[in-house]
């Protein structure tokens, strides 16, 4: 559930990008810092966790609109996935509102995905949250490493080994290009904004 | 003074990480001041516009002062909103400071300020060389500590059979718990930080003889317990829950007593078992606790080395299972058998727990310290045991 901040007459939600290491996230992070700077309020704060990176930065998202008169923010992070980070991801998964999350397309990564998302399902439901439930979005990264000769995996293929029971929408992209990456973003932000109403009765 | 505090609570519910968002959403302007029980002063953090800029713990200030305070994960928070120095001495933005400081928490590169999960634990719970089990024990709140004490390496600090009432805490360093034999002294137990020496038995008119040697075997600095004040809590309490937790104590010296029989072979199992009836039986489930009011008991543990004798019970001794403590005896790890002629009553739980829940933390430490011990040293009464098998095989 999002913060009000009665202040600034916003909401604040947090969108968090998941996914085995180096399957890109922090790409994702990058591009859309880069891409949407004018949105982007304050830094990109970085902090170097082993074996990957923690991102977090504030989004204002254009076009969506207001909830009940209220602004939307949206804060983004990514998430450390090794087991030691208990106290970074208890802060960074508590009360999260959307999820993206990146599998790494690449055929040698496949198991890894799979482990990624399962610690999610039992990280969230750590924190009291539902896998089922939370607004989710998958991204299968990395796709254009096909041309480059790269064995990967086919989207109906990570559909089956990861979005068989989920079914919720999967995004192709190669973050690295920044393709698709704006399309998850975007697609996250609907079904979070649309969970978001409904827990507010917009409306109602 | 009071007044002025906008928000308060307890750490172990909202953390410091929390808080900083929650002030910096807020975009807050004060003092946040933390204390801990584990710490001996409190730290402070300035928050300016809900960012902060300066930090003070006992030794440092600024970002390190800041970093240390998030392994404060036990303790009280105040904020106070008040203009503080707009002079920065942290520079770096609210959600890094969060970020980086759980990520070091996380990585233990800061020191976890906190009962019983002391990082330093893990290593040090491996005996030194040739030593028995090692109870360790979560620190205690200074409140009760009214003097330290240090004691050099192979210093006795409590003689067996000798009279003395103190109770200490073991603040630092490791100390042996022995009984004397005639073929030299035999290590029971070695307890290290946050465990007691001496026992509830102080509390009582004729308690104040020790039941065991305790002498320190590296440089121990111990806290001495103010004694009339836990005698004070534990002259409030029921004479139900007085008499558990003095049976209890008893428990602990029997078992003791118990190893020393095992050691020196002076003990017949026939005493324990024959012409008794088994009233619990080692692993059946057993949810009441009973006190003997006629006759008397014993608790024996089946292990695959056969039985291990571990106390005698008499009238007014309690059996069966404590909710609020574990003994590791009876009835998951322990039998009880009866004499012929033992009757006993049934005791109701409900008020012993609610007594127990209200007790100070101290106390309760001390109670479930003795339980702790029981359960080791029943442990080791079955070691002694199986070894003294193998020396007659």
């Amino acid at each position: 559930m999002a913060t009000i901040n009665l202040k600034k007459k916003e909401i604040e939600a947090k969108i968090v990008y998941y996914g085995p290491g180096r399957g890109g996230k922090t790409t994702n992070l990058e591009y859309i810092y880069k891409t949407y700077k004018k949105q982007v309020t304050g830094d990109m704060v970085s902090i170097t966790t082993e074996g990957d990176r923690t991102l977090f930065f504030d989004f204002l998202p254009i076009g969506l609109g207001k909830i009940r008169g209220f602004d939307v923010r949206v804060s983004l992070y990514t998430v450390p996935g090794q087991v030691q980070y208990s106290s970074t991801r208890k802060l960074v998964l508590k009360e999260v509102d959307g999820l993206v999350f990146v599998a790494d397309s690449l055929q040698v990564r496949r198991e890894k995905n799979m482990i990624s998302l399962k610690d999610m399902a039992q990280n969230l439901k750590d924190y009291g949250l539902n896998v089922f439930k939370v607004p989710l979005v998958f991204q299968y990264n990395k796709r254009d490493l096909a041309e480059e000769g790269f064995p990967i995996l086919t989207v109906e293929q990570l559909d089956k080994d990861l979005n068989r029971q989920l079914k919720v929408p999967s995004l192709p992209a190669s973050a690295l290009k920044g393709d698709g990456v704006g399309a998850t973003l975007k697609e996250c932000l609907k079904l979070t904004l649309k969970s978001l109403k409904s827990q507010f009765q917009e409306g109602s | 003074m009071k007044s002025d505090i906008a928000l308060s609570g307890a750490l172990n519910f909202l953390n410091l990480g929390d808080l900083l968002q929650l002030f910096g959403s807020n975009g807050s302007t004060g003092v946040l001041r933390i204390t801990s029980p584990y710490a001996p002063e409190p730290g402070v953090v300035h928050l300016l516009k809900g960012n902060p800029v300066n930090a003070f713990t006992g030794d440092e200030t600024g970002l390190k002062a800041l970093y240390a305070l998030f392994g404060w994960v036990e303790g009280e928070f105040e904020f106070t909103p008040k203009e503080v120095p707009t002079e920065k001495a942290i520079e770096k933005g609210r959600m890094e400071l969060i970020l980086d400081g759980l990520r070091m928490l996380d990585d233990g590169e800061i020191q976890l300020i906190g009962p019983s999960e002391r990082p330093d634990a893990s290593q040090r719970d491996a005996p030194s060389a040739g030593g028995g089990p090692l109870i360790r024990g979560p620190l205690i709140d200074y409140m009760y500590v009214v003097d330290e004490e240090e004691f050099s390496a192979g210093q006795e600090i409590v003689k067996e059979n000798s009279h003395g009432n103190w109770i200490w805490v073991v603040v630092q360093g490791l100390v042996q718990v022995r009984k004397e034999t005639d073929r030299g002294p035999l290590e029971l137990i070695r307890v290290a930080e946050g465990c007691f020496i001496g026992s509830m038995a102080t509390f009582t008119v004729n308690g104040n003889v020790r039941s065991a040697t305790s002498v320190a075997l590296e440089d121990v600095s111990l806290g001495v317990l103010d004694t009339q004040r836990l005698f004070t809590d534990f002259s409030a309490l029921s004479p139900t829950l007085r008499s558990l937790l003095l049976s209890l104590d008893k428990r602990l010296r029997e078992v003791s007593d118990r190893i020393l029989d095992i050691h020196k072979r002076a003990y017949s199992l026939d005493e324990y078992v024959k012409d008794r009836e088994a009233t619990i039986r080692q692993g059946n489930p057993e949810e009441r606790l009973f006190r003997i009011t006629e006759g008397d008991a014993t608790v024996v543990r089946y292990t695959d080395d056969g039985h291990v004798p571990l106390a005698k019970l008499k009238k007014g001794d309690f059996f069966g299972s404590v909710p609020f403590f574990d003994i590791g005896q009876e009835p998951a790890a322990a039998s009880v058998f009866a004499s012929e002629t033992m009757q006993f009553e049934t005791v109701d739980i409900g008020p012993l727990q609610q007594e127990y829940d209200n007790l100070p933390a101290t106390f309760k430490k001390l109670i479930e310290h003795t339980a702790t011990c029981i359960s080791v040293t029943s442990m080791v009464a079955a070691d002694y045991h199986k070894e003294s098998l193998k020396e007659k095989g």
